[in-house]
């Protein structure tokens, strides 16, 4: 049987499947959700970004305890893009863009989360729902970082995302 | 040698028609995609059942396939009662293998782990329906075929 040669590649190592199929139940199964208020998408999406906050915030401590200190913020956020998204999804942001002030756009190319759904427009309008905490995670990192920032997402086509992180000053 | 996958059936353990897809399929059903499948699992559930009865032997595979002097039907159930059933032209080797590769690289990954599809429920998803087709073209029981 001639295998396609991607075919081994694309497989989740079981390790992680339980965190994957997890992230897809939280989602659907309308535990976030309070019964009287069903279908309410904002609430849901703002319950699962604040998981991936605590989240986020709690790893980086982990994750940070063989590093050395960062030199400024876009040391901070180069290490977001390499080793803090290798040790959830695996691979490294495909693209960083920043405007040096205070603006950066990660982009991922084939999102872990997204890449069992669709690589068509089909399912486009779940797409938030897939986002929401993985930026929270983003947000919890940098705020344990002492950064305060905003995260949002968008998706033109699926797998493919990006990240729009916004640092605020204090002023 | 002319090798052909006509088409596959997918039925999940209670009998529902979760995906049909089609290849070469010279002779057009004709009934609707829901009645036949209908048709194709309650033939199955009655042969599976024949063949455990009149065993000589304890069965231990989980696969059969029935030939005509046209075509060969092959069948396949994963442990937890996927049955994945695929018609081929006679000269086809066993596509056991197949249909496993089908379950673990297709089915696994594009209906189990996407959230969007319901278990038991028939797959819509595009993404689903194109490495289907990306598997079975890639194999070798397809691409020899000389049409």
């Amino acid at each position: 049987m001639a295998l396609p040669p991607q075919a081994t590649s694309i497989t989740t190592p079981p390790d992680e499947l339980p965190l994957e199929l997890l992230h897809g139940e939280l989602i659907f199964s309308g535990v976030l959700l309070s019964k009287d208020k069903e279908g309410d998408i904002n609430e849901l999406l703002s319950k699962l970004e604040f998981i991936g906050f605590s989240t986020g915030y709690r790893l980086i401590e982990r994750l940070l305890k063989d590093s050395t200190r960062f030199k400024d913020e876009l040391d901070t956020i180069k290490f977001i893009c390499k080793d803090f998204w290798v040790a959830i999804y695996k691979k490294q942001i495909d693209n960083l863009r920043t405007n040096h002030q205070g603006t950066y756009v990660l982009q991922d190319n084939c999102f872990k989360l997204l890449s069992k759904i669709s690589a068509t427009k089909q399912y486009l309008e779940h797409g938030p729902k897939f986002l929401a905490f993985t930026c929270g995670i983003i947000r919890g990192a940098l705020s344990n970082l002492g950064i305060s920032s905003v995260v949002v997402a968008e998706i033109s086509t699926m797998p493919t995302c990006r990240f729009h992180i916004t640092i605020q000053r204090a002023t | 040698m002319v090798m052909t996958i006509h088409n596959l059936y997918i039925f999940d353990r209670n009998g529902t028609l979760m995906f049909y897809g089609e290849w070469n399929r010279k002779k057009a059903g004709t009934m609707n995609k829901e009645e036949e499948g209908k048709l194709v699992y309650g033939m199955l559930f009655s042969l599976r059942s024949f063949l455990e009865k009149i065993s000589p032997l304890d069965l231990t595979d989980n696969s059969f396939c029935y030939r005509t002097s046209k075509y060969k039907m092959n069948y396949w159930e994963s442990p937890t009662g996927v049955k994945f059933v695929m018609n081929t032209d006679l000269s086809s080797p066993n596509v056991k293998d197949l249909l496993r590769v089908i379950y673990q690289m297709v089915y696994v990954e594009y209906v189990v782990k996407n959230p969007v599809c319901p278990m038991g429920e028939y797959i819509h998803s595009e993404l689903f329906a194109q490495k289907l087709d990306e598997l079975v073209k890639s194999s070798l029981i397809y691409t020899s075929k000389t049409s």
